[in-house]
């Protein structure tokens, strides 16, 4: 649309810089104040959600003020840059005080705005409606957001946006980087501001260390709340007798001279349990009422990470021999624990195995890995007194805690699912390799 | 009887002066005329400019949407030269420069992207611009087909891009225009994309131009950016749509050099590599050289025209920013050539709290 300007020439108002465009993030700045800028010189250069652009002066001029600063979102209508126009100059300008409205939202926006930005009379953004915060687990951000968290392998949709609707800023992007304490003063009293509007409960005494809920934290805390709710949970237990697997799996180390552990026998035998299992291997789109059964088998793993638990997800894993599974789980688990995890292997999973054993305890009662229907948690294989035709024997058990959603499954059908699975570990034949 | 051929045909693909300067001297003989060679240089390279200034407009708020028209110029104005006073263009959105030499003022243009519809009121044989993608071929259709029934020897040319060949539209129009034997002259520009979708994904054959077999239309390949091979396809085209009534289709290949729209940011989905082969085939650069070649053109010169082209079109845009408010009537006064009562009550009572009711609350 055509952007109707000051007759005075003594702003310049930012215009839809597309089709239907509200807002445009200021990538940089092509001039400074009290440059003569010639008519269609570039100003600065600015992204929509589409495109990245530049916006030339629609007139010749000397700068006055530059309104915004890198990484802010400029609303159309706003004045993005102040020309001096002498004497002329209205005085109401500089002394304009945007109401509370605008000035909310340019806290949100990022905090300098709402200092810099000043706009003639008549010129008033529209208080600004809050955007409903978005029902699916992906971040909003402009796309020039979105390439930062990329160039720094950072996973958008686990940082916490304190933009406008919820929208993660490059400034967010940046903490979530180097950590709370690398907030850029400038816009911490706005973020200030936001969590004193929001506070609930002042805290007792007592507190030694305040963790702001967010990142990786609050994302898991987000799904796994959002799983409870959807999802019918209830749980399954069972111990396999690993006796047999254990010496063939210490065989198979010596044979191939390196370690293989406990976990990738107990995926091997999921992977073949879920392809006699259908009704297992699926997920649930609530929005259309659908369960959806998987014709291919991507196999979610938790890792437990410094900055949470991830879950990487092994595609295809079926078609993966048990070595393979072996290496590709640890590969996954390293690029978790570096964050170079590329973010289409975050997600996509059909089913869960999730293994606290290396650090103890025995059954579980795993959350379920929404939209998925299922998830396996394995406790630590312990050495125990076995009964077998009426005599002792020291062995093995695997203990084996199943979560399902009981919307989709029901118990006796998780039953059979867990005792195929602890047919195949005890077993073993059909998910060793063969050598 | 074994299994025999139905039918066999090649495709033609015509090119007289490629990126390489390489000029087919004996099909360039008596094409155009050495200093209409300089005028339509000189008038692309205002276009040119024009497109520049165009697009600036709209980033600085002083116009809607723009679609880029920089290199495909030698297409749309190969046409306008080849085509006759009495002939209709039926263009799309990216023929700027053939409707600035059939006599559109450039203003208009500019006037059409405010969202002025004066813009649209023309006076040369050219229909607005049209948005929708491949509503115009029928258009064409339509008015080839009129010229045809009132005895007439004027033809229809009508211009779209490669992703309109997949649109509904095109084939009605392609359908009638050669079962009835009408003076259409479908032109084609294959600029590779359609917005973000690249030709190969729109039509799985080796050529848009044997869309035009099916329909038994005589169909041809030309190098859209070859200004001299535009101009003898569009004649050759015309000679048999005027003196046969036979429709052909031209498939004319270029390249959209910039983005679809100023809505749009083109480096998202294609390589900068193939855009700077393409740039090197740009219609002006062989043309230029061709006229230095022929001492008919030189820096000097060219320094002088740009001069020219900057002060042209800044009182192009001053003419079209500078134009008064258009007023309510404007709305009534043009889409039916006498007004119908329901229009003319909504024109009456349109400054009245009872817009389109009349006094005793009646009507629409």
């Amino acid at each position: 649309m055509v952007m109707k300007q000051p007759d005075d020439r003594s702003h310049f108002l930012l215009p839809d810089l597309g089709e239907g465009v509200t807002e445009a993030e200021l990538i940089s700045w092509k001039v400074s104040p009290g440059d003569m800028v010639k008519e269609h010189q570039t100003l600065a250069e600015m992204e929509t959600d589409k495109a990245l652009v530049e916006v030339p002066s629609p007139w010749s001029g000397t700068i006055k003020e530059l309104n915004g600063n890198v990484g802010d979102i400029i609303l159309v209508g706003s004045a993005l840059v102040t020309y001096d126009i002498g004497d002329a100059a209205p005085e109401s300008v500089a002394a304009e005080v945007i109401d509370v409205a605008a000035r909310e939202d340019a806290g949100t926006v990022v905090g300098s705005v709402s200092e810099a930005l000043s706009v003639p009379p008549g010129f008033h953004r529209k208080p600004e409606t809050p955007t409903a915060s978005p029902t699916d687990d992906r971040s909003l951000a402009t796309p020039s957001v979105r390439r930062i968290a990329r160039d720094l392998n950072v996973d958008i949709d686990v940082v916490s946006g304190t933009g406008r609707g919820g929208r993660v800023t490059a400034s967010d992007i940046q903490s979530h980087v180097e950590g709370p304490a690398a907030i850029t003063p400038i816009s911490s009293p706005a973020q200030e501001e936001i969590a004193i509007a929001t506070r609930v409960a002042q805290p007792i005494e007592g507190i030694s260390e305040r963790i702001p809920f967010r990142g990786v934290r609050r994302k898991i805390a987000e799904a796994l709340q959002h799983s409870l709710r959807t999802a019918a949970h209830f749980s399954v237990n069972e111990e396999a007798d690993i006796t047999d697997l254990e010496k063939r799996r210490k065989g198979l180390e010596t044979l191939l001279g390196r370690r293989i552990s406990p976990l990738p026998f107990v995926l091997a035998a999921v992977c073949k349990a879920l392809r006699t299992h259908p009704r297992m291997n699926c997920t649930v789109d609530d929005f259309v009422e659908e369960i959806q059964i998987r014709s291919i088998v991507n196999l979610g793993c938790a890792v437990d990470t410094d900055h949470g638990l991830m879950v990487p997800v092994v595609k295809n894993a079926d078609a993966l021999g048990l070595v393979q599974l072996a290496d590709r789980v640890s590969e996954l688990a390293k690029e978790c624990r570096d964050r170079t995890i590329d973010r289409e292997d975050l997600s996509g999973g059909t089913f869960t195995v999730s293994s606290v054993g290396n650090c103890g305890g025995m059954f579980t009662t795993p959350i379920i890995n929404y939209p998925e229907v299922g998830i396996l948690g394995v406790g630590r294989a312990r050495e125990q007194v076995l009964t077998k035709d009426g005599a002792f024997y020291a062995g093995f058990v695997l203990p084996m805690s199943l979560s399902c959603d009981h919307r989709v499954v029901d118990g006796a059908e998780a039953a059979r699912f867990l005792t195929t699975i602890k047919g195949l570990l005890e077993a073993p034949e059909h998910i060793l390799p063969t050598v | 009887m074994p299994v025999d051929c139905a039918f066999e045909i090649a495709i033609e693909r015509v090119s007289i002066l490629d990126e390489h300067g390489v000029f087919d001297e004996s099909l360039a003989q008596g094409l155009i005329p050495d200093d209409d060679v300089v005028k339509l240089y000189r008038h692309m390279s205002m276009c040119r400019h024009f497109d520049e200034i165009a697009f600036k407009l709209q980033r600085s708020g002083r116009m809607g949407t723009y679609p880029e028209n920089r290199g495909q110029e030698a297409t749309s104005l190969g046409a306008a030269y080849a085509l006759e006073d009495k002939d209709w263009m039926v263009t799309c959105y990216r023929e700027n420069a053939g409707l600035f030499w059939r006599g559109v003022d450039p203003e208009k243009i500019l006037l059409h992207w405010m969202g002025d519809e004066r813009g649209n009121n023309i006076s040369v044989r050219a229909t607005p611009l049209a948005i929708p993608i491949g509503t115009q071929m029928l258009h064409a259709v339509g008015l080839g087909w009129a010229s045809k029934y009132r005895g007439e020897d004027g033809i229809a040319c009508t211009f779209f891009g490669d992703g309109a060949t997949s649109e509904g539209d095109f084939h009605e129009a392609m359908n009638f225009a050669a079962n009835l034997d009408l003076p259409v002259v479908f032109v084609c520009q294959n600029n590779s994309w359609a917005i973000s979708t690249p030709t190969a994904i729109n039509c799985s054959a080796p050529t848009l131009a044997q869309r035009g077999l099916a329909y038994g239309m005589h169909c041809v390949q030309v190098d859209g950016n070859d200004l001299f091979a535009m101009v003898k396809v569009i004649r050759d085209a015309a000679t048999r749509a005027r003196t046969e009534s036979r429709p052909t289709f031209i498939e004319a290949i270029t390249y959209r050099l910039g983005d679809h729209t100023t809505a749009d940011d083109a480096r998202r989905y294609r390589d900068q590599d193939v855009v700077d082969e393409w740039s090197a085939r740009d219609p002006m650069i062989r043309l230029r050289k061709w006229l230095e070649q022929r001492d008919l053109w030189d820096e000097g010169r060219e320094q002088a025209l740009r001069t020219e082209n900057e002060i042209y079109v800044k009182g192009v845009v001053e003419r079209a920013g500078g134009i008064e408010p258009p007023t309510t009537d404007d709305m009534f006064a043009w889409m039916y050539s006498e007004i119908p009562p329901v229009l003319d009550l909504q024109r009456r009572t349109l400054r009245t709290s009872s817009l389109g009711q009349g006094i005793d609350g009646s009507g629409s």
